[in-house]
């Protein structure tokens, strides 16, 4: 049996672990390959046209995945370990798909102010008709196998904060940030104009409490991504880039703590928005005026 | 500190009650100002720009109120759940001081514990005056509520176009004045004696629309463009189940959500936040109820009403029922929704004139 996973979106919040997954519970499993022209296309003719662009490219990957696979994996989630929310419009995501794909849905609600994420595993695995050892062995490799992906990521950050370049922080969402199409190739971009990038998910926090400036957000991202700012601020970095898909409900709220944060330390900030229409050519202008100021 | 001097968020014909709340806790009040294009378009500038619109709309009423010698605002937060609305008040707070006014902003949470303290500190008001006041208000909101109802029945039956529109007008002007709580019951049954006055012509097969969709857009006759009075006087029936009471019984009755969870189960297994699977629960309950059309309200890019809206567009194909989709903006014109009205009208009469076949 094969199942699908599309390459976009909840993907990116744990890259690689739902593929590795499914694969140690012994199914084949079918990515959506990387973002192109014809899968944003598809998607936004389909999407309701006041959603944001992610969830546009969500639906078009979905429906490449449509009639090639024998399940798509569209989990439901609703909140992470630490009882914060996801953004709410992952909650209605696998109903909409339903709606969209004739291949069946697989879903699985997670959201642990309800029950523990090893129950809601046991579960999704009983729905696949694995037994509860299976699927904890299978989620005991992927954790161990996503740890050491994290444990290089941190190398990664400690080398690039050395390097000589002007260091330019890029603060998005993961779907946003490795989806290199959806960006339009900014870190590429951003390198060939001889900066030193770093992602915000690449930033290590350690389990300290920081004093979040006045805010206390609900969803995980916002807390993550104040949190790893509030880490960065003790670097010396040159400057940020926040960039948010067109139409995104969260970021509109985010973006003013983080402007607020970055422009507070007189650090340079640039705010570019991306969805279906932006150009290369304009996004490339905006970029060497901001490091030219820089 | 200073003397306080509140305004809040303008919300449709319900400021008047709450204009009511504050005033009889001994405070004064600044009325926030009438939502028109112009206070639209103030608001909008200084908000941030994917934000949602009531938002706007409510900054721009503050605006006049805060010029007016207001210094302290009053803002509830989590109405909706998981969406934005919760963070209305610290956005609204940040954008007002960047823009110089020295406010004193109130935001808290609809806990009945919440608003106690929060009125205790700013009013010193006692613990029975407190109460006193909040039974006023009740009695006015509910007043409100129920004038606003009789008027979706009376409007496309009325004999004289713009009767009920005219009566409804002068009705709330004059209960904003009312500040006793004994003047009260005596208005109360003088109003509605006048509303049943009004001449009608005994129709009994009118068409029937129901709105469905975010709460402050359906509530708010200024934010959408009276929606409610356009189809009345065209002659049709409007239902709506969405106001104040409605979701403050939700937020009390908690199994009101469970009902409705289970009533829409093949559609949407979870809360989206906000009102999303209120408006789901009301399009197949009026498709149950044998309505003519669906309107559906929601500000632009409101997050709930925008995950719902394929299941509502799937729920209109299955059924044949016509629906509308209305996202208001600042930059929506009010000639553009009355064309698309006129349309939807046209629709709903022929879908109304057929079934009868």
């Amino acid at each position: 049996m094969t199942i699908g996973i599309p390459r976009a979106l909840i993907y990116w919040k744990q890259p690689y672990f739902w593929e590795s997954f499914f694969e140690n519970l012994g199914f084949k499993v079918l990515l959506s390959p990387s973002t192109n022209k014809e899968i944003v296309e598809m998607g936004v003719k389909v999407a309701d046209p006041e959603t944001c662009f992610s969830n546009k490219v969500y639906w078009g990957h979905l429906l490449w995945l449509d009639g090639k696979c024998d399940l798509i994996f569209v989990p439901r989630l609703k909140a992470n370990e630490e009882k914060l929310e996801y953004c709410p419009k992952f909650f209605g995501l696998p109903d909409l798909a339903k709606i969209l794909v004739k291949t069946p849905i697989l879903t699985e609600t997670f959201d642990s102010r309800r029950e523990k994420t090893e129950r809601t595993f046991e579960k999704l695995g009983g729905k696949l008709k694995k037994n509860r050892e299976e699927t904890k062995k299978a989620q005991e490799i992927t954790l161990l196998k996503e740890k050491e992906l994290k444990e290089k990521q941190k190398e990664e950050f400690f080398k690039k904060i050395q390097s000589k370049k002007q260091k330019i922080v890029l603060i998005s969402h993961p779907y946003n940030l490795f989806d290199d199409y959806v960006n339009l190739r900014m870190k590429e971009k951003l390198e060939k104009l001889g900066a030193e990038i770093i992602f915000i998910d690449q930033i290590p926090t350690s389990n300290i409490q920081y004093p979040i400036s006045n805010i206390q957000f609900h969803w995980e991202f916002g807390k993550e991504i104040m949190e790893k700012i509030q880490e960065i601020l003790k670097y010396d970095i040159d400057g940020a880039i926040e960039i948010s898909s067109f139409a995104c409900g969260c970021d509109a709220v985010i973006k003013e703590f983080v402007e607020k944060e970055f422009k507070g330390n007189k650090i340079p900030f640039l705010y570019l928005m991306i969805d279906e229409q932006t150009g290369e050519a304009g996004i490339q202008t905006r970029l060497e005026a901001f490091m030219d100021t820089i | 500190m200073k003397k306080p001097v509140i305004t809040f968020a303008r919300w449709g014909n319900y400021t008047i009650a709450f204009k009511t709340l504050f005033e009889q806790l001994g405070l004064e009040v600044v009325p926030p100002e009438k939502t028109n294009s112009q206070t639209i378009a103030e608001g909008a500038k200084i908000a941030p720009e994917m934000y949602c619109f009531p938002m706007k709309v409510t900054l721009g009423n503050y605006l006049p109120a805060l010029k007016k010698g207001a210094n302290t605002i009053f803002m509830v937060q989590n109405v909706g759940g998981s969406c934005r609305q919760r963070y209305y008040g610290v956005i609204q707070e940040k954008v007002l001081k960047e823009a110089g006014h020295d406010i004193n902003f109130l935001d808290f949470r609809v806990a009945p514990k919440d608003i106690y303290s929060a009125i205790k500190k700013i009013s010193n008001a006692s613990f029975w005056q407190i109460i006193k006041a909040g039974r006023f208000f009740f009695k006015k909101l509910r007043l409100i509520e129920k004038i606003e109802k009789m008027a979706q029945d009376l409007r496309p039956r009325e004999i004289e176009k713009g009767a009920t529109d005219r009566l409804l007008t002068d009705i709330f002007t004059k209960l904003e004045e009312i500040k006793e709580e004994k003047e009260f019951p005596r208005f109360k049954k003088e109003s509605l004696k006048r509303l049943r006055g009004i001449e009608m012509e005994e129709k009994k097969d009118l068409p029937k629309v129901g709105l469905v969709g975010e709460i402050y857009t359906v509530c708010d006759p200024t934010i959408n463009f009276e929606v409610e009075s356009k189809l009345g006087r065209e002659g049709i029936e409007v239902h709506r189940e969405m106001d104040i009471t409605y979701h403050l019984k939700k937020l009390i009755f908690p199994w009101k959500d469970w009902i409705i969870q289970r009533k829409i189960n093949p559609y949407l297994k979870s809360t989206v936040g906000g009102h999303g699977r209120d408006a789901i629960y009301e399009m197949l309950h009026y498709i149950k109820e044998d309505f003519d059309g669906v309107i559906h309200l929601l500000p632009a890019f409101c997050m709930p009403e925008i995950s719902v809206r394929p299941i509502l567009e799937k729920i209109h194909l299955e059924s044949g029922i016509p629906f509308l989709s209305l996202s208001l903006d600042e930059q929506v014109a009010e000639a553009g929704i009355d064309t698309r009205l006129e349309a939807f009208i046209d629709v709903v009469r022929d879908y109304h004139k057929n079934k009868r076949l």
